[in-house]
């Protein structure tokens, strides 16, 4: 193992200790208490009052005490440091309900990376031989025994492509590009492992599927498993290793593999391919204009929203001020970058979704509460399969705002976010539809390549 | 002074009082309200956290706790850092007030707003934002939104009408408050059972000026009635800077002399020397060197006054008043007339600064990792022989010379903060504060100066060995509200 739990939060001690327990980060827009909003809104989970800063962080939302918003964790993770607290089965309980959403580190004027902190704080809880909790222990078993958490069998894992008539991408040996279906699309959002594989036919990327693909080992980073998460890393990045660029359909999966393995890849190594998010290509050859939409009667007048899912989102966005930061002589001026860098970041999904209203006759409205300030689906951190209760509460907490803008149909671009979203939605009725933006494009055959070049 | 260190039993006892929901002595839920920052380095952790919703729990608890000699410490929004958390080991019962969170009565009339303790500035301001735009509640200016405007009242802080009006403690007209033996009081005007709270000085001497610093050292305070002041649209900052704070200090007088005049239109009067700027970022990522804030035309100092008006233009001769007043003093009066010149801000910069509450003072931890406000009032006519010992101190400690000053009541008083910047991973840094704090409050008693967050270590001691009638007398009052001294003992060096 490149790196322990411990090691890594010793190393973010600076950090940790840069923490003056202000709770800016509890609050989307924090900053900005004047900003003009939607109004006060009764959903099912409550009444919220969309204007100026919003209360932003689901842990803190749902537990109330201090230990689950972000500042009592760093708290937490600075007593733990200087001998204060030791690890135990109370710290992991506090630490776990934890979305690693990093709304907080989107808020936190010293620029705290406080997902960082957090999942070194749950890798160290582990190591320091607290057990996990039983639910994550469930699915670290299986993905050990099968390599993906939901218990399919290794040989299902592109039954998808091969029913959709896909199957010829399966090991196709003369693609340099590969597509990472993940476990979520590949045994349960299957729709849109089909919908991203019939885009990339559309636009005529020789791709492939890699049969020894493996869990990207997401939840395992996130749940401090890290040896598990380590080990699936390795096959992974044995299994791809040949190719040029890899594309994902999965926010969760394109995070992990481009932001978390070269934190814990040893020294030097580097991820020896490219990685770019399928929405990230349609946006470019829309913006290209070398493709455009087809329209379409039945989505016509339809209310569409997004949600930034923020694996792909935020914590890219995150990544990219840190690093901008590393790298940076004089941060005074270049802060103005990161910032620019940023919006760019966030504009590449809307670029898709304001094609679909010129061109598809959708009406594309923002909920209050977008980009870096978006407000979590609920679902990672592990926090689905350990916490449903309060994963499914903070997704419709989600679809509230959603219904607050009056959306017919709430867009994703993961199908993790899509499968809480959608739960939620049905649970609690919140009478939206939940789709993924690549899976609207698919299934209503709204692609027009006629200008592809 | 000794207390207990509670037990379960105590805790079944807190349980029995606001429900298992919430009480709690997990160890992670506690480890996680301590804070070493911000206005105290040193505090300890509680045994046991309660957050209770309703007055009688409160009441009951105080009680329980007094009877039990368990020491409390009430919070609302926890945002003194060091200072909202215990100073003593068994540190007790940690009172959150987070769940007493009603924005309970605006009356634009008579122009207050009553909230409960766990009312952040931030909801505070956008609730009355969305519903009495015409209307604002006196935040404090630099705190972030999670603070309150309750504990802000009990720190009786620095808001955004300062300035103007006077300081934040002339605010709060009435209050309610829960004392140790049981009692339940209601001050000025709503010491009568139908009045309004409209009056602050209701029933002959007023009790709540006396818990006004209190730092929760007397009683918990549960409901509170603030003015509301008008909240204009014409509004803009005005900036000038100079070579030295003398000059800072001696123009920022002239103008704040306008009483009755311009003087009360500059709702916050605020300024302080370039390396505020720097000390905002990482130390190893910007220039340390002064030529390359002059390049951004910063000033060495300088002094902001955000002028509101009821119309363009009022403001327009506000600003002009303003200006002219800084042209003559740079003629006639000035140390160094050449340095003196108005720094001309962007829209995006005023915008910037007219924007409230806000995160600006947040990002201090960003230089190392840790930062601490030390503050003093003066006479204004001090404020710049305040700020030259101490950035000399500063510089001597290896620290940069941060310094931010303030005008309170149209420069009848001063603030003045220094912002210590330094590594809180390094307990040889955490000494040489320490070290300078002792030194700097030593000399500043000498002159007079007062420390107006006192901490429990060196200022209260230091300040209180020189004023020992004061003292005998808080203590004496202390002891008819809190008569086993169970309130945040220590805060104030009153046990
Ligand atoms: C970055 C930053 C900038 C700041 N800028 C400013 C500023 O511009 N102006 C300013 O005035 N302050 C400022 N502060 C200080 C502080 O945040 C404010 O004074 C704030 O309003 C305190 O409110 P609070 O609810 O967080 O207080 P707390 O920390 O909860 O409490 C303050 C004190 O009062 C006691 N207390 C709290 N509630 C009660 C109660 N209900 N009954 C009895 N005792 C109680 C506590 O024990 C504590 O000693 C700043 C703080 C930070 C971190
Ligand atoms: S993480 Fe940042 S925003 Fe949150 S409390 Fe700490 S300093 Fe404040
Ligand atoms: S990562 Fe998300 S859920 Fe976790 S503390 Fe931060 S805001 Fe809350």
């Amino acid at each position: 193992m490149a790196k322990t739990g411990m090691e890594r939060l010793k190393e973010l001690e600076k950090e940790i200790y840069k923490c003056i327990h202000c709770k800016a980060c509890r609050f989307a827009y924090s900053g900005e208490p004047s900003r003009e909003g939607i109004g006060e809104f009764t959903g099912k989970q409550g009444t919220v009052l969309y204007e100026g800063m919003v209360d932003a962080c689901p842990a803190g939302i749902e537990y109330g005490w201090e230990a689950f918003w972000n500042a009592g964790k760093i708290w937490i993770a600075r007593s733990i440091l200087s001998g204060d607290l030791e690890f135990s089965d109370e710290v992991r309980d506090v630490i776990m309900p934890c979305i690693t959403c990093g709304q907080c580190s989107a808020q936190c004027e010293n620029k705290i990376p406080t997902v960082d902190i957090i999942e070194s704080l749950r890798a160290a809880c582990v190591e320091a031989g607290v057990p996990m909790i039983e639910k994550h222990q469930l699915v670290d078993r299986l993905v050990k025994e099968l390599n993906n958490p939901y218990g399919g069998k290794a040989e299902d894992r592109f039954k998808w492509a091969k029913d959709a008539g896909l199957g010829k991408y399966i090991n196709n040996k003369n693609a340099k590009v590969g597509y990472y279906v993940g476990c979520t699309a590949s045994y349960r959002q299957i729709e849109v492992a089909i919908a991203t594989a019939k885009i990339f036919e559309q636009l005529g990327v020789d791709f492939t599927l890699i049969e020894e693909e493996v869990c990207c080992g997401s939840p395992f980073f996130r749940v401090g498993a890290v040896d598990t998460a380590q080990e699936l890393m390795r096959k992974n990045l044995e299994a791809f290793k040949n190719l040029d660029t890899v594309y994902f359909s999965c926010a969760g999966c394109y995070r992990t593999i481009t932001i978390d393995y070269p934190k814990w890849m040893a020294e030097g190594e580097k991820l020896p391919f490219k990685t770019m998010h399928a929405f990230e290509l349609v946006s470019k050859l829309i913006t290209e204009g070398q493709i455009k939409f087809k329209p379409n009667k039945e989505l016509k007048g339809k209310v569409v929203t997004y949600h930034d899912p923020c694996h792909t989102g935020r914590h890219f966005a995150l990544e990219m001020e840190q690093e901008m930061i590393k790298n940076s002589k004089n941060l005074m001026f270049d802060m103005r970058k990161v910032n620019k860098a940023i919006d760019a970041w966030f504009e590449i999904p809307r670029v898709i979704l304001r094609k679909l209203e010129e061109d598809v006759g959708i009406k594309f409205v923002e909920m209050y509460r977008i980009k870096n300030n978006s407000m979590c689906c609920g679902a990672g951190g592990g926090v689905r399969a350990g916490y449903p209760d309060f994963s499914l509460r903070t997704a419709s907490l989600r679809c509230d705002e959603a219904n607050a803008v009056k959306a017919d149909i709430l867009t994703t671009e993961c199908p993790f976010c899509w499968r809480n979203l959608s739960d939620a939605n049905d649970l609690y009725n919140h009478g939206m539809q939940v789709m993924g933006v690549l899976e609207m494009i698919s299934k209503y055959n709204l692609l027009d390549t006629a200008n592809l070049k | 002074m000794s207390y207990k260190l509670p037990d379960e039993k105590d805790l079944d006892a807190m349980i029995g009082i606001v429900g298992k929901d919430y009480a709690t002595n997990n160890k992670a839920i506690t480890a996680s309200y301590l804070s070493k920052s911000v206005m105290g380095l040193e505090a300890q952790i509680p045994d046991i956290v309660v957050r209770p919703k309703y007055i009688e729990e409160i009441r009951k608890i105080l009680l329980y706790c007094s009877a039990e000699k368990i020491a409390v410490s009430p919070i609302s929004g926890g945002l003194s850092g060091g200072f909202a958390c215990p100073t003593i080991k068994p540190a007790g019962v940690m009172l959150d007030l987070g769940r007493m969170n009603r924005i309970i009565e605006v009356d634009t009339d008579n122009r207050y707003v009553v909230v409960e303790p766990g009312v952040t500035i931030g909801e505070l301001w956008a609730y009355m934002h969305k519903n009495y735009p015409e209307w604002a509640p006196p935040v404090p200016d630099g705190a972030p939104p999670a603070s309150t405007v309750m504990g802000d009242a009990i720190d009786r802080g620095f808001s955004l009408y300062t300035s103007s009006v006077g300081p934040q403690g002339d605010n709060f007209m009435c209050g309610e408050i829960v004392f140790p033996n049981g009692d339940i009081v209601r001050t000025g005007s709503w010491a009568l059972p139908f009045a309004k709270p409209f009056y602050k000085y209701g029933l002959g001497p007023d009790i709540w000026s006396f818990l006004m610093g209190s730092q929760g050292a007397l009683g918990v305070m549960t409901k509170v009635a603030v003015k509301i002041y008008p909240h204009p649209k014409f509004k803009t900052v005005v900036v000038w800077g100079m070579s030295n704070p003398e000059d800072m200090q001696d123009l920022t007088l002239e103008i704040g002399k306008q009483e009755f005049g311009i003087a009360h239109n500059t709702v916050m009067v605020q300024g302080g020397n370039y390396p505020l700027v720097m000390t905002r970022w990482p130390k190893d990522k910007i220039p340390h060197d002064y030529e390359f804030y002059e390049q951004l035309g910063i000033s060495k100092w300088w002094m902001n006054w955000e002028c509101w008006a009821q119309t363009q233009e009022e403001l327009d001769y506000v600003v002009n008043r303003i200006n002219k007043m800084a042209e003559d003093f740079k003629k006639n009066r000035a140390k160094d007339p050449d340095s003196i010149k108005p720094q001309e801000l962007h829209p995006k910069q005023i915008a910037s600064r007219l924007k409230k509450p806000n995160k600006i003072a947040v990002p201090y931890s960003f230089w190392e990792a840790g930062f601490l406000f030390i503050t003093f009032y003066t006479p204004w006519n001090e404020c710049a022989h305040f700020a030259k010992m101490y950035t000399a101190a500063m510089e001597k400690y290896g620290f940069p010379p941060v310094m931010w000053i303030a005008s309170i009541e149209r420069c009848r008083q001063a603030i003045c903060m220094p912002i210590i910047c330094f590594d809180s991973t390094k307990q040889s840094d955490i000494e040489k504060v320490q070290e300078m704090n002792r030194e700097t409050t030593e000399y500043a008693l000498k002159q007079g100066w007062l420390n107006y967050r006192p901490d429990p270590y060196i200022h209260a001691p230091l300040t209180y060995s020189q004023a020992g009638m004061y003292w005998k007398y808080l203590r004496t009052m202390k002891k008819i509200f809190d008569p086993n001294m169970i309130m945040h003992p220590g805060r104030l060096a009153l046990p």
